[in-house]
């Protein structure tokens, strides 16, 4: 089995799409329209590197495909739905710890700056 | 939008079939879901990206799945180690000997030398006499001629003073423009130069890089000293460039003296050589002029020594016919001309070839048996819906993986080889010099090799395994897709060409071992370990013909005072050794009107007591005595000769020889004495007439580069040598003795070549018969497996155990059977092809052919060997529990 750890620093495209399936099931079009919106149109998942990318998080297990369809009114049968497995939400929190130890550090510095 | 929306369409479908089956249809959905917003928001290049995003990923999917397909290949391979090993050496065998052959044709024949400017400009012609050269040096074809003498020998010690221990260097004689017109420059100090070095001058040498490191310790105050050459002192005056060996570097010069030196420092300048026209021992090295091609220097040449010829006073030159001059590449390793490459490339092309083929074919056939028992694998991948193209793609990568790492072993092998042929010492006296290493071509050579043979090789199985119908695989336990073994038609003609094959191997090589067996003996009258050698070669230490003469005659006597001493005497090659070189001799026969010409007698000059000292009768006549050897005939006076039984029928049929003359232009010889045929080690079919002639002093002054060989023959042992040695220095500690051997030894290195010959191929012969074995038993195997079920019922119906081993070994016994008769007749074809070629291989594979020990063994070992492997697999045939395999059903 492997650790979560073996997965970090997790590369951007991978975290973005673990972060937008950490709330509930997405399908592709869902995964790139929120993280395009989160990133304030900064970052656009292209479709091939998004599939690619979702092919390789599901060959490390970090996310599956879901069965569970959402409410019929939501439900769009012609997509298909993923979310994160265990392991992937493990790899997403300790991602995010890595990154608030690293946000840590440097407001530390920045204290020690100003008070300078 | 129209455009990019089908380019993307387009590139969507080219994904791999598998992330095409899962998320092709996503990926196109998806695309055509935003497109329409992209090009609101972005534009056309909005739709650039879109398109570009997948020209890149798709070929990023390829890569992760060739990844995947390498490591699973590696896993496989490493998971069945036996198959691996055995695939690896003999693909790594097959590639390392296309490697070493094509290092050596790459090495030797197609390249340029090294240091020498603008090589191709160079040509060659070889047997010109000084006096034609001084002739072709005045035509304006070429911007610069020169004269050579090459693979000279020279006694050569670093101190001048006498007494210093001298080393036989070899050298080349050469004009003194010989460096300008290879456009090779002094390292240190000068090169010849036709200004400089005029005749008369004190004796000059410019040696080698080579020479100065080896020898004198890269010395930086060499240039100046002195060197005694040959008896003589000579001033080094130069030294040429790093690699550079002078001309025709198979036989490396570290040496080299000028034409403009005296005859006593170079004895093949004397006897005024450079002014005979009927001396013709130089090589001539031209440098075309701009515009002049090899074809229209060798018409204009042609024509000038043509000319020349028809005022020339020996009568033989003017009516001498056909073509004249012949022009070879003069700036290549060896000058070997245009015409004849694509021939050797032919040659060389069809024994890499053959080589491969075997080595390819163990594969194929290893990777159908492979697959077969992969078939249920396959199967299921299949089924659960991989393309067949992926599962090819899949067997190629393993063969692929397999051929590369067989192609790194090849290249170690390659290198092995390669070191074993350049430190090889040839027979004979020259040093010839192989300087083979497999180098960055060699590498890629290599590898796209591999390549090719991964690949083609693996497809066909590919093919053959993935080509299965799915349902009854799964169903029956992977067994029965085959129906009848007829159908696997390629499998059992691999296993046929591989008996075939090694049988064919093995029977030319046991031709190669028993034939040269008989042939490398020599049919001597005493133990060859007895017999002791010693080169020497006064001349080359400074004496005169006379003091050489008066030497030779002294030393004997006090050899033959020595305790325990059988017999002493000299020869100007070692005996039982034919020399190459026949020449034309003409006998007076009284019966017959018109004298008998013989043109393949070998001619070797012996001393005093030669016969004696070999113990060796002479069977009519008398052998040559000091009396001989002392003469200074003149050439118009007969000297004495003995010839062999087969020259003396040959020349005079059944008439008594003895008192005959014979005439060798412009020799004659009076026959005296008639031995017994003498036979060693020949690559020269048959008994070769030989005619012996004394060593007289006109010889004593002409030493070949051997030296002359000194023969005793004593029981007393290794001690004799040291007593010889000792005897030798009391009469002149200045003379080198050098090459001393025993005859046993001297002969054994004839067969150095053939030996190695014989124990690679006997290897390879023996390692295509254990994987031909391999290829059986494998295919007997699969038969098994695959009518398990009717075995099955036929025990369940009462057949006994051995009438179901007879059933599936019948198979095997086909196979075998034919492959044994395609392999015989191969062989007999071969060997008749080989001593077409080669007059060799006809003595051979004459003397081994009616040898039943050969002819009935070879192919009985290897039926027998052949039917154990398909024997071991059947006998299981006979474990199967008819319950058990009809129960699979």
């Amino acid at each position: 089995m492997a650790k979560p750890e073996d997965f970090l620093p997790l590369k951007t495209n991978w975290f973005h799409i673990l972060l937008s399936l950490a709330g509930e099931e997405q399908h592709g079009y869902g995964i790139m329209q929120e993280v395009f919106e989160r990133s304030g149109g900064k970052l656009r998942l292209w479709p091939a590197t998004l599939y690619g990318t979702v092919k390789r998080l599901i060959d490390a297990e970090l996310i599956e495909e879901s069965d569970e369809r959402p409410a019929p009114e939501l439900d769009d049968a012609r997509r298909r739905y993923y979310r994160l497995t265990r392991l992937g939400r493990r790899v997403l929190d300790a991602e995010t710890a890595r990154l608030k130890e690293l946000v840590r550090i440097v407001q530390t510095k920045r204290r020690l700056e100003t008070a300078r | 939008m129209k455009l990019a929306l089908w380019l993307y369409r387009r590139l969507a479908r080219a994904f791999p079939h598998e992330f095409q089956v899962i998320y092709g249809a996503d990926v196109i959905q998806l695309g055509e879901d935003i497109v329409q917003q992209i090009a609101q928001q972005n534009g056309i290049t909005g739709l650039f990206r879109l398109v570009l995003d997948l020209a890149i990923r798709v070929p990023m999917e390829y890569l992760s799945e060739m990844r995947r397909d390498l490591a699973y290949a590696a896993r496989t391979l490493i998971k069945s180690p036996g198959f691996a090993l055995v695939g690896v050496l003999s693909l790594g065998i097959g590639i390392g000997v296309a490697s070493t052959i094509f290092s050596e044709i790459h090495m030797l024949i197609f390249r340029d030398l090294p240091v020498v400017r603008d090589p191709q400009r160079l040509v060659m012609a070889q047997g010109v006499s000084y006096p034609y050269f001084e002739e072709y040096r005045k035509q304006n074809l070429f911007t610069g001629a020169a004269a050579l003498l090459q693979g000279v020998p020279f006694s050569v010690s670093l101190d001048a003073v006498s007494g210093a221990k001298a080393e036989r260097i070899f050298g080349q004689i050469v004009s003194p423009e010989f460096f300008s017109v290879f456009g090779v420059p002094a390292q240190r100090g000068r090169v010849f130069s036709p200004g400089l070095d005029q005749p008369g001058e004190p004796p000059l040498a410019v040696i080698t890089d080579r020479f100065w490191r080896e020898r004198m310790n890269a010395d930086p105050n060499a240039v100046g000293r002195t060197l005694r050459i040959n008896g003589m002192t000579a001033t080094i005056v130069g030294i040429t460039p790093k690699d550079f060996l002078g001309a025709m570097p198979i036989i490396a010069a570290d040496l080299f003296i000028p034409t403009t030196a005296p005859a006593r420092l170079a004895p093949e300048l004397g006897d005024d050589v450079l002014h005979k026209r009927d001396q013709k021992p130089f090589l001539v090295l031209l440098r075309l002029a701009p515009g002049v091609t090899t074809a229209s220097a060798e018409a204009a040449l042609e024509t000038l020594t043509r000319h020349l010829n028809e005022t020339s006073a020996d009568p033989a030159d003017r009516d001498r016919k056909g073509k004249l001059v012949r022009l070879v590449p003069g700036g290549m390793i060896l000058p070997i001309p245009k015409e004849a490459r694509p021939i050797l490339w032919a040659l060389w092309g069809t024994l890499v070839g053959l080589m491969l083929t075997i080595a390819c074919m163990n594969l194929a056939n290893m990777l159908l048996a492979k697959a077969g028992a992969r078939r249920r694998e396959i199967a299921i991948r299949l089924a659960v819906g991989a393309s067949r193209f992926r599962l090819i793609r899949q067997l190629v990568t393993e063969s692929v993986l397999l051929s590369l790492a067989g192609g790194i072993c090849g290249l170690i092998f390659a290198f092995w080889m390669t070191n074993l042929v350049s430190t090889m010492k040839l027979p004979g006296s020259t040093p010839f010099q192989f300087d083979i290493r497999p180098d960055a071509l060699v590498l890629v050579f290599t590898l796209a090799l591999s390549f090719v043979t991964g690949i083609g090789f693996g497809l066909a199985p590919a093919f053959a395994a993935t080509n299965a119908d799915v349902a009854p695989t799964l169903k029956e336990g992977g067994v029965s897709q085959m129906r009848g073994y007829r159908k696997f038609g390629m499998r059992n003609l691999l296993v046929v060409y591989q008996v075939a094959g090694s049988l064919m191997l093995l029977l030319i090589t046991g031709f190669m071992v028993m034939g040269y067996g008989s042939i490398a003996s020599a049919n001597a009258s005493f133990d060859t370990h007895t017999m002791y050698l010693l080169a020497i070669d006064p001349i080359r230490d400074g004496y005169t013909p006379d003091q050489a003469s008066a030497f030779f005659e002294k030393l004997p006597e006090r050899l033959r005072g020595l305790p325990a001493v059988d017999g002493v005497s000299l020869s100007s090659s070692p005996p039982f050794t034919q020399e190459l070189g026949a020449s034309d001799f003409a006998g007076q026969s009284d019966l017959r009107n018109a004298a008998a010409s013989v043109s393949a007698l070998s001619r070797q000059p012996v001393g005093a007591g030669f016969f004696a000292a070999i113990n060796e009768k002479v069977l009519a006549g008398r052998e040559f005595d000091d009396r001989d050897q002392r003469t200074d005939a003149p050439p118009t006076t007969a000297l004495p000769a003995i010839l062999n039984q087969t020259a003396a029928k040959s020349l005079f049929g059944n008439e008594n020889p003895i008192g005959k003359r014979i005439t060798q232009q412009p020799q004659s010889y009076d026959v005296v004495g008639v031995v017994r045929d003498l036979k060693g080690p020949s690559i020269t079919p048959g008994f070769q007439g030989a005619i012996y002639v004394p060593m007289t002093r006109r010889m004593l002054a002409h030493p070949p580069a051997g030296g002359l060989t000194l023969m005793i023959r004593s029981n007393a042992g290794p001690d004799t040598i040291e007593r010889v040695r000792q005897q030798i220095a009391a009469l002149d500690p200045n003379i080198t003795v050098f090459n001393v051997r025993t005859l046993y030894q001297s002969l054994d290195e004839l067969n150095a070549y053939v030996r190695i010959g014989t124990i690679f191929y006997g290897g390879l012969g023996a390692f295509g018969l254990i994987l031909a074995s391999i290829g059986l038993a494998g295919v007997t195997a699969y038969a098994v497996t695959q009518r398990r079920k009717e075995i099955g019922i036929r025990m369940a119906l009462g057949a006994r155990k051995g009438q179901v081993l007879r059933l599936v070994l019948r198979e095997g016994t086909a196979l075998v059977a034919a492959g044994s008769v395609l392999g015989f007749a191969g062989a007999m074809i071969l060997a008749r092809a080989m001593s077409a070629i080669l007059n060799v291989f006809a003595t051979i594979f004459h003397t081994a052919a009616s040898d039943p020990k050969l002819i009935v063994g070879a192919p009985l070992l290897l039926a027998g060997l052949a039917m154990l492997a398909c024997y071991l697999p059947a006998r299981r045939s006979t474990e199967i529990d008819p319950l058990k395999a009809l129960r699979e059903e």
